[in-house]
């Protein structure tokens, strides 16, 4: 590769990615070198910056083409795109809510870190979406995981957060194995890394072992990245993982990682897959593979949905609680991946929008309810009404949002992969049936919050003392209710929004 | 008229502001209601100005978008719209104005307020609709709206009891209206009512499908205006504010089953076994209920069995092909069956009890209230000159035209027992002697009496839009470029007239006889027929026939039941029950704690994937 190549690229294509780690770079030198007593919250509104400033580079790139740069290895496509958009949105409220973290054992020293970490994940999730080849796939991928060790980890001094880090690495260690196994899978049958080369071989193998070998390859991706996604029978992770680690971090984990995994999860294994096909002669030879693994998914999709919302019901810790609807709710996704309707892009992102501010939004409530003493008990709730009226029917609204009520995005959310489930061909009934019965016994869960917010007394008796919302979580929790509501009473300016400006791609 | 959107915001922002600040406002709260109610009804009444002289507007937009079906949302102000946000507008306005007199003191001052925006809101919202499921949320909410304020003194028994009556004897219709909602969106593809009155006109729903969908619709109209057999919830509703009862229990809640009629008329009168079914309903409910009233004691139980009267010939017009007639007569009754509530809740503020043999000689004291109350009582009785006249003689024409001889005669009874009992109520409340000590009476604040004067007057004029002397403008207006509607106005045999004006003058007299002049004992019908008394006096027994009928069936089948329940279905619940906990015992076990169990478990599940795969897939060979 000479100078001439290198320049000739279309490196605007990268731009906020560069922004992203450029605001990287310089809160890790400016932390390394500002004394001890530097008030590093600073260091957060100029990484929060540096994220809105990527949002509009992202922006100014709507209009343009997909430009593929660096021989295929980078792709800017519409899908990228639109997924993107979700990441950094996701991103910059969480960095609301990372600004105003307050542990109680303090964290000053270590708060740029926090910072600069987060920028650091976020950047390992936009490669990935934007990825054209296994190999940036796959640092992308271990950037994200590796930032989110240590993030996991961040209150050095508290115990449980060091045993969920320790509990995060080991079990992320094990998947990215599979993962890499499954990828050398896909390597070894085709001779390329690069997934657009991937899908001109895969049409041609047409030896019914090959098609074996790519179940195999299919299956461990899946179950590699089921890891990212919170899914079985991958999941067990999340509810330890989610309890231990700081707040701004939990938020970052069930939303931000989450979304990353189905962005590759589309990108790589429903692209790949459905290119291949499922066998040598008669039907198989013109059917995907892809349909033929049907099945498969939407068994997973359905345990998924089973073992989150079940044990959900028997949680007394918020934080855990939460992680068992976070795989609730990466199980209602895993449907709309299983229909593979013709709506099936726009209703995952949907989804996966309207969840971002629901549980971004029902996060900075936790944190703020749980900052002072690291009591994550839902009695803690108790009469918030009373104490708190705003944030309670903030609150109150990401709830009703998360159990899918008419009127707020996450019911649109589940109306169209419900939906989709019933139009596609052959139509997902029971998986369908599995969703609505689920979704039933999630109210249980959620409404047992309700309740302790809106009717339980409050446990603190006497006068009540009046919280102060640090503004940026105010700020947060204000765009994600209003984002909410809006989603869910007009849920057509995000599908046509989807639409003009990314429609072409399927 | 492109901005007629904005009217159902006004009273949602006071709703939105009283929850939010309403606790520091208290009782000036009431100004903030005033104020945005006033606003929307000064924006209807452009909107009906403006809509004289311009087609009908529609605006809408693609709500959510499923694959191929796509649901929108809008508005649309027709000339039935325009007319309908005139008169909520008005008459939420004038209810808002005169509560604040009537309201003074109660602790939950603000919390009215809201409710009244609420339900504004919600009713602005469904007369502005476009199409069905809008429609229907709205209805809903209206329904919610009514259950908050009916139950608004919760404290009492009889109010919770009565708004959960209300709440799920309408429920029982809207059933019947969403599953005629359902089957005509399968028959038509869309909710918009353009499309099924095009669906209707170029014949591409069947007959007998167009008979079913309008009758369940119908059925969801009479849950929410009272009809028999769904009526009896209407007069328990009366445990609600006097205000609310103006409000919604006798201009505009009950009112919109007989809106929903007519804004669907198209596809009622595509098939006369509807229309009859509801003439029928209707005229029944007109006789049934006033001969209740003819002996109820508590002065809002006679006001709320005359509504289900009235509604019921509002009903029998629209049965009989007379839209305009229904239509009219739900507008005249809007103003002056207000009126008569507002007045009564007058008198109730004055003398601190509803029951009317406590009243009487109350016209030297109440100076203004009484000459109101007479006016509201001649504009119902259908004494002519006053509103009620006109429109009721539009309806007994379009009944007789219609050929439903029977149908007429019947409600020309109804009239001459409306006129009866009413002026029953006028002279027991007003002439005559104090029958019980009252203290001092008061007559109302100003800030209650102006809404009375202002309903009073339209009680006289309002009839003055639509006559058969003066020309009939509003009937004209409401049907034009619509032929499915009918006629502006129904040409009838001019002894109509006479016959209802001498009916509702014998009524009158014969009520004078009793309780004015008393030369007839008062209890010449107890005790000539004390059973035809007892009969009326207990409404027909139908709360009790319910009680026989419905509860005990239904309480012989739970005992039968319930053996089947005890065994099999609740062992069948607790199972289920017993599996979900148990699965998340056993879940909550297996997370241990332990990374290993964790790691374990995601290669076991790889493996039986891998297996299940390579059986399934005849790979292995």
């Amino acid at each position: 590769m000479d100078l001439d190549t290198l320049l000739s690229y279309q490196w605007g294509a990268m731009a906020p990615e560069f922004i992203i780690l450029g605001v990287a770079t310089i809160l890790s030198i400016v932390d390394l070198f500002a004394p001890k007593r530097f008030d590093r919250r600073i260091l957060g509104w100029i990484g929060f910056a540096g994220i809105l400033a990527a949002l509009a580079a992202l922006m100014n790139l709507f209009a343009v083409d997909t430009v593929t740069i660096l021989y295929d290895t980078f792709k800017l496509d519409a899908f990228a795109k639109v997924f993107k958009l979700l990441l950094l949105i996701g991103a910059a409220l969480i960095m609301l809510l990372a600004i105003g973290y307050r542990p109680k054992e303090g964290m000053e020293e270590f708060k740029g870190e926090f910072y600069y970490l987060l920028l650091a994940g976020l950047l390992g999730t936009m490669i990935m979406s934007s990825s054209g080849d296994l190999i940036t796939l796959f640092v992308g991928l271990e950037l994200l995981s590796l930032s989110s060790y240590i993030l996991a980890g961040i209150r050095k001094k508290h115990l449980p957060s060091n045993e969920s880090a320790m509990k995060y690495i080991i079990n992320g260690s094990i998947a990215t194995a599979v993962t890499l196994f499954g990828m050398s899978y896909l390597y070894g049958i085709t001779g390329t890394t690069n997934l657009a080369e991937m899908t001109n071989v895969l049409p041609q193998l047409n030896n019914s072992q090959y098609s074996y070998l790519m179940g195999i390859a299919f299956f461990m991706l899946l179950v590699g990245l089921s890891f990212k996604l919170a899914t079985a029978p991958f999941h067990m992770w999340a509810p330890d993982v989610y309890q231990g680690a700081a707040t701004p971090v939990t938020a970052f984990l069930s939303v931000v990682s989450k979304t990353a995994g189905f962005v590759i999860l589309i990108r790589m294994v429903v692209i790949v897959f459905s290119n291949t096909q499922a066998g040598a002669t008669g039907v198989d030879s013109v059917t995907p593979l892809l349909f033929k693994l049907q099945d498969f998914i939407a068994v997973l999709a359905g345990v998924t949905m089973v073992v989150g919302n079940v044990i959900a019901l028997r949680q007394r810790n918020i934080k855990r609680l939460f992680a068992y609807s976070s795989i609730a709710h990466a199980g209602y996704l895993l449907v709309a991946v299983t229909s593979m309707s013709v709506f099936m892009f726009e209703s995952i992102w949907f989804y996966l929008g309207a969840y971002l501010f629901m549980n971004v939004g029902a996060f900075a409530v936790i944190q703020l309810m749980t900052a002072n003493n690291d009591n994550e008990d839902i009695a803690q709730f108790a009469g918030m009404y009373k104490r708190t009226p705003w944030l309670a029917v903030a609150m109150g609204v990401f709830i009703l949002s998360l159990a899918g009520i008419p009127g707020t995005a996450g019911f649109i959310g589940k109306l169209n992969i419900f939906m989709g489930a019933l139009i596609s061909e052959p139509a997902h009934y029971i998986l369908a049936a599995l969703m609505i019965a689920t979704t039933v016994v999630s109210y249980f869960y959620y409404f047992g919050i309700l309740t302790q917010m809106f009717f339980r007394p409050s446990p603190v008796d006497g006068e009540v003392e009046k919280k102060k919302i640090p503004v940026g979580i105010g700020v947060a929790i204000g765009i994600c209710v209003l984002a909410t509501i809006a989603f869910g009473l007009f849920p057509n300016t995000a599908l046509d929004f989807f639409h003009t400006n990314f429609g072409g791609f399927q | 008229m492109e901005n007629a959107w904005i009217i159902p915001l006004f009273p949602l922002l006071s709703f939105l502001f009283l929850l939010l600040f309403g606790r520091r406002l208290k009782e000036n709260s009431a100004y903030i209601g005033m104020v945005l109610t006033l606003a929307s009804l000064v924006y209807s009444l452009v909107v009906l100005f403006e809509r004289f002289n311009h087609p009908t507007y529609k605006a809408e937009v693609t709500w959510l978008t499923i694959g191929d079906v796509q649901l929108t949302a809008g508005f649309e102000v027709n000339q039935l719209n325009a007319l309908m946000l005139v008169i909520v507008s008005l008459v939420s306005f004038l209810v808002h104005t005169y509560s604040k007199g009537y309201m003074h003191g109660d602790g939950r001052f603000h919390i009215f307020y809201a409710y009244l925006g609420l339900f504004t809101f919600a009713m602005l919202g469904l007369v502005v609709s476009p199409n069905l499921l809008q429609t229907y949320i709205f209805w809903e909410l209206v329904g919610a709206g009514s259950f908050l304020l009916i139950g608004f003194y919760f404290y009492k028994e009889e109010a919770k009891a009565a708004a959960k009556k209300a709440f799920i004897m309408t429920r029982i219709g809207d059933v019947g209206l969403l599953i005629g909602m359902i089957l005509l969106f399968w028959q038509v593809g869309s909710f918009e009512y353009d499309a099924i009155f095009q669906a209707v006109d170029e014949g591409a729903i069947s007959a007998g499908m167009i008979t079913l969908t309008a009758i369940l619709i119908f059925v969801g109209a009479v849950g929410k205006s009272g009809q028999f057999p769904l009526h009896t919830w209407l007069p328990d509703a009366m445990e609600g504010p006097t205000p609310v009862s103006a409000l919604i229990h006798a201009a505009t809640m009950v009112a919109a089953g007989v809106y929903l009629v007519a804004a669907l008329f198209p596809l009622f009168a595509a098939s006369e076994a509807a229309l009859m079914t509801i003439a029928i309903i209707g005229a029944f409910t007109a006789i049934l209920a006033a001969s209740i009233g003819l002996v109820q004691k508590d002065i809002k139980r006679v006001l709320a069995y005359s509504t289900v009267s009235q509604l019921g010939y509002m009903m029998l017009a629209l049965g009989s092909a007379g839209y305009v007639a229904g239509v009219f007569h739900l507008m005249t009754h809007a103003f002056f069956k207000a009126l008569l509530f507002l007045a009564a809740g007058s008198v109730i503020h004055a003398v601190h009890t509803q029951n009317i043999e406590e009243m009487g000689g109350l016209w030297k004291k109440l100076k203004l209230t009484a000459p109101l109350f007479l006016i509201g009582t001649l504009a119902i009785s259908g004494v002519p000159l006053f509103s009620g006249f006109f429109s009721k003689d539009e309806i007994l024409i379009s009944t007789w035209v219609h050929g439903n001889t029977f149908l007429f005669w019947l409600a020309v009874i109804a009239a001459f027992f409306t006129a009866f009992y009413m002026f029953r109520l006028f002279f027991m409340v007003f002439t005559g002697d104090a029958r019980s000590k009252q203290k001092e009476v008061h007559e109302s604040p100003s800030v209650m009496t102006f809404p009375m004067i202002v309903l009073g007057i339209l009680a006289i004029v309002a009839g003055y839009v639509n006559t058969p002397w003066f020309g009939t403008f509003l009937g004209d207006w409401l049907v034009a470029d619509n032929e499915a509607l009918g006629h502006g106005h129904i040409e009838g045999p001019a002894w109509i007239m006479i016959v209802a004006t001498v009916v509702s003058l014998l009524g009158i007299y014969l009520a004078w006889l009793i309780y004015g002049k008393k030369s007839i004992q008062r209890d010449w019908l107890t005790v000539r027929m004390p059973l035809t008394y007892n009969v009326l006096y207990n409404k027909y027994y139908i709360d009790e026939f319910y009680q026989l009928t419905v509860v005990k069936a239904t309480k012989g089948l739970t005992a039968i039941l319930s053996f089947i329940e005890t065994f099999i279905v609740e062992g069948l619940v607790k199972l289920v029950a017993g599996i979900v906990h148990g699965l998340g015992i056993i879940g909550s076990k297996i997370q241990n704690g332990q990374v290993q169990a964790y790691g374990t478990v995601a290669f076991v599940g790889l493996a039986v994937l891998i297996v299940i795969f390579a059986l399934t897939g005849g790979y292995l060979k």
